[in-house]
């Protein structure tokens, strides 16, 4: 048996479940401290089934609160970005193309150095010693702990990036830093993008992974613990602490794996309402459809795998104007049951004219009395406005297509959507998420250096992709499920004439039973 | 007309479509056009026949692995500096600024040197396309000396050029550009306003422009896309526009050899009823085939996009897995002849195939 929980913004959700059957199933609130709500919710999933914890088998996680941070520009730490290729992009700094808004919530402040590698391997530029100096008595003048450091051609030579980590290091013992070759990939700006956001969010990363694992062990569950990643398979909860970015995306991903359990609808459009954001997303064949241009996160540009999601500030929680014309992107998030006006709160939020207009019955209803027909109409087409708008442009071509209303946010849809074929709201609805996250996947990912002179390169890949399958087995995923998802050939041309990395990943479903060990989980990079 | 800030996205969109996989991402010329127009103002854009016959012209652009671009980040001024330093070279002004690749970055780089100096760019370039080698340039086939050139690099080193073959000089500056980390900035090809109406590719500029508008208005399906595109192409001097094949990326390896990224692409259909499509690439998509049969060669145009929303991907950002269509374009007539058929018909790149046109295909 396992527990699958989903850590949103506004709710905790979290299943226990046996195979592909739900046992139990609950929807709590997130709680400031995150902690409560967790173990608020394995009280009742544990109450309500009366299964001792001795027989769940794993825990998996899925969490939007690191998305969420960086989309609501809030829990983000100052940073200092740091480029190593002058000469070379003068004038092009670390995030230039940066929302203002995000730039100013990092408080950052960036620093271009010499130095580097060519594609060949020879030097870009000296390191210049004073500008080294000068940088990081900068850092210690300003206090920055959180550094992100991206250097030219880092995928195919990292020494730039781990020498000026080191001498950073010698002079701020605690500094947390991020180096963007651990991001995979040549494209500096998007690599470099990635490294920063992960950056900003390590502080608030360390204290979200401790609420977790402070959560279960309060309640007695001393199994292993995965988080789940963009591509909808586990890393090891302590592995978060270093790349909460590489959560990114799980949160729609585990809500599409979910809608397709739940419907067993294999090609859909997926949207999943939740307190603070709609997220619009395609099943193709029961696997989320992939991005396969630049995917934009809080409005930067970065180089994840990611589902094609189409994300909109609409949510239960999403903050509505006065008179309804404009709804989100800010949002009461969690503190809905204190804030919102239904609850006594001040703020007029979706929730509230969704009771207004008499279509559920939540908090107090006199609260919301006041508010004119006229504003409830003018927000009710907005919102349903803003669903069709957004779904017809994740729409496969002028097919129509059935459309999965999921997430605790689904029920502000009352007038139907014209941009589906038929709608369909499964039980369970609410929790998909965390059904997402219980049914995740495993990764099993490899990587050699290999001269295609003394192996022919389909043999390499085939080497390289076993190698992947046999991690990705031995982490617990059953053999015959499994399927390649990315192969990455790096030429290293300055190693010999053709020196090539080889990095492959693949991705399966559990088996019956994952292996009981998280050593052997997938712990490498995108 | 002028070249605003507005504008940038769709000529930026435009330029990928027409650089069939090469020219290089737009992405990092586009911010630093972006830069060029806040600081300068908008730059006028002229119809070559409303140049001057003697007026002094010179073609800017980029040279390189298109690979190395996505590491090695231009600098703001290296546009600015490369024809300051060409016009000292050659003790003369320059009047206009001419593109030699509308594909790419190259279609922003002339824009941005441009900008600096006050100057206009011409409406039009060398391929109306993207091409990896200099004596594939409209202005080299029709006899435009490729020297006095110039290249500038990432450190601001100058390197200048003197001879007549545009072959010798594509030699002499590749191999300029594998020592100087894979990617230059040159001034070359001055000509006269006479020489540039002779042997321009016209109007690409804006038709660019005009391409990525209906590519951003029409964002979906591949197979939506196609009447859009057919209908903008049938008037164009590209003439036809086909769909030739849907599929899934299976294979990609491109490595950088003498400094192009050369390789090549497989994509095997969604449903695996079709056989799977070979690209051939050199910097550019230059050769798709089924098996032995030829489905589209250079230098009619082909270009893969993402089959969800028919962004054109560059090869250096293509992957497998992605889920692509396959688009293959007519050339301008001028590429149909029989004088630059000498320089760029497939047998020039190694290939073992004359070249037929799309529409006998």
């Amino acid at each position: 048996m396992r527990i699958g929980i989903d850590v949103g913004g506004t709710h905790t959700d979290a299943v226990i479940m046996q195979g592909d059957k739900v046992l139990a199933s609950t929807k709590a609130l997130t709680t400031a401290d995150v902690i409560s709500g967790i173990t608020n919710a394995l009280d009742v999933i544990l109450g309500d089934s009366g299964i001792s914890q001795d027989k769940i088998e794993t825990v998996m996680i899925g969490t939007t609160q690191f998305t969420n941070a960086i989309i609501e520009r809030r829990e983000l730490a100052q940073v200092a970005a740091v480029r190593i290729g002058l000469p070379s992009g003068n004038g092009m700094p670390p995030m230039l193309d940066w929302p203002q808004d995000l730039k100013d919530a990092l408080d950052s402040e960036y620093f271009m150095l010499h130095g580097g590698y060519l594609y060949d391997g020879w030097s870009l530029a000296d390191i210049d010693e004073v500008e080294i100096t000068n940088m990081i008595n900068s850092m210690l003048k300003s206090g920055v702990k959180n550094i992100a450091i991206a250097s030219a051609f880092s995928p195919i030579n990292s020494t730039p990036e781990e020498q000026v980590a080191a001498k950073i290091r010698q002079a701020i013992p605690d500094a947390k830093i991020t180096l963007s070759h651990s991001f995979g990939r040549l494209g500096l700006m998007e690599r470099e993008n990635a490294a920063i956001l992960n950056t900003t969010l390590l502080p608030f990363a360390d204290k979200v992974v401790s609420s977790f694992l402070g959560a279960l062990k309060k309640r007695n569950l001393n199994c292993p613990v995965y988080i789940s990643q963009n591509d909808g398979t586990l890393m090891s909860a302590d592995f978060v602490r270093s790349y909460p970015a590489l959560t990114f995306a799980s949160g729609p991903t585990n809500s599409l794996r979910g809608a397709y359990k739940l419907t067993g609808l294999k090609d859909a459009i997926v949207v999943d309402i939740g307190g603070t954001t709609s997220d619009i997303g395609v099943l193709q064949n029961g696997f989320p459809r992939e991005s396969n241009v630049i995917i934009k996160v809080g409005g930067v540009r970065t180089n994840f795998r990611m589902p094609d999601i189409l994300a909109i500030g609409l949510g239960g929680g999403s903050i509505v104007s006065a008179d309804g014309s404009s709804i989100g992107p800010r949002s009461v998030g969690h503190r809905l049951v204190t804030e919102g006006l239904v609850f006594g709160g001040d703020t007029l939020t979706t929730t509230d004219i969704l009771v207004a207009s008499g279509a559920e019955n939540i908090g107090d209803k006199s609260k919301v009395a006041h508010i004119s027909a006229e504003t409830i109409r003018k927000a009710k087409q907005t919102l349903h406005a803003m669903l069709n708008n957004n779904i017809d442009m994740m729409k496969p071509g002028g097919k129509s297509m059935p459309v999965i209303l999921v997430g605790g946010g689904a029920i502000l849809i009352t007038d139907g959507l014209d941009a589906a074929s038929d709608i369909h709201r499964p039980e369970h609805a609410d929790v998909a998420n965390a059904i997402g996250a219980a049914i995740a996947q495993i990764g099993g990912e490899a990587e050699q250096m290999v001269s295609y002179r003394t192996l022919p390169r389909e043999e390499a890949i085939k080497q390289v992709t076993k190698d992947a399958m046999q991690r990705a087995i031995d982490a617990g995923a059953a053999a015959e499920t499994l399927r390649t998802v990315d192969i990455e050939e790096t030429p290293v041309p300055y190693m010999d004439e053709s020196s090539t990395c080889i990095r492959v990943k693949v991705i399966g479903e559990l088996a019956s039973s994952p292996a009981n060990s998280s050593d052997n989980t997938q712990e490498s990079t995108l | 007309m002028k070249i605003e800030l507005k504008h940038l996205e769709d000529l930026a969109l435009g330029s990928v479509f027409l650089a069939t996989g090469g020219g290089g991402d737009p992405y990092v010329p586009r911010l630093i056009a972006e830069q060029a127009i806040k600081q300068f103002g908008p730059v006028e854009v002229i119809d070559p026949s409303e140049l001057s016959d003697d007026a002094y012209v010179v073609a800017i652009g980029s040279v390189g692995a298109p690979t190395v671009s996505l590491e090695l980040l231009p600098s703001v001024e290296d546009a600015a500096n490369t024809l300051a330093a060409f016009e000292k070279h050659v003790g003369k002004t320059v009047d206009a600024v001419a593109s030699f690749e509308i594909g790419g970055g190259n279609s922003l780089i002339p824009i941005v040197a441009a900008a600096g100096k006050g100057l206009a760019v011409i409406d039009g370039d060398g391929m109306g396309r993207a091409l990896p080698e200099a004596q594939m340039m409209s202005y080299a086939i029709a006899g435009v000396k490729p020297t006095p050139a110039l290249a500038y690099d990432y450190a601001g080193n100058v390197s200048t050029f003197s001879t007549n073959s545009t072959e010798v000089y594509e030699r002499h500056i590749r191999s300029l550009a594998m020592a100087a980390g894979g990617m230059i900035t040159t001034a070359e090809h001055p000509m006269t306003g006479r020489e540039l109406k002779d042997s321009i590719i016209p109007g690409t500029l804006s038709f660019s422009i005009k391409l990525g508008q209906t590519l951003r208005e029409n964002r979906g399906l591949a197979t939506d896309m196609l009447a859009p595109l057919q209908a903008l192409f049938k008037d164009s001097i590209y003439g036809e526009c086909r769909l030739v094949y849907t599929g899934k990326v299976i294979d990609k390896a491109t490595r950088i050899v003498g400094g192009y990224d050369i390789g090549e692409a497989t994509i095997e259909s969604f449903d695996s009823s079709d056989s799977p499509l070979t690209v051939s690439i050199k910097n550019e998509y230059l050769l798709a085939r089924k098996g032995d049969k030829v489905v589209t060669s250079v230098p009619d145009l082909i270009v893969i996009v993402d089959y969800e929303t028919s962004t054109p991907i560059n090869a250096e950002r293509l992957r497998y897995g992605q889920r692509v269509a396959v688009f293959a374009v007519g050339c301008p007539q001028f590429y149909r002849s029989d004088r630059a058929l000498k320089v760029v018909s497939p047998r020039c790149f190694g290939f073992d195939l004359d070249y037929v046109a799309l529409e006998d295909l």
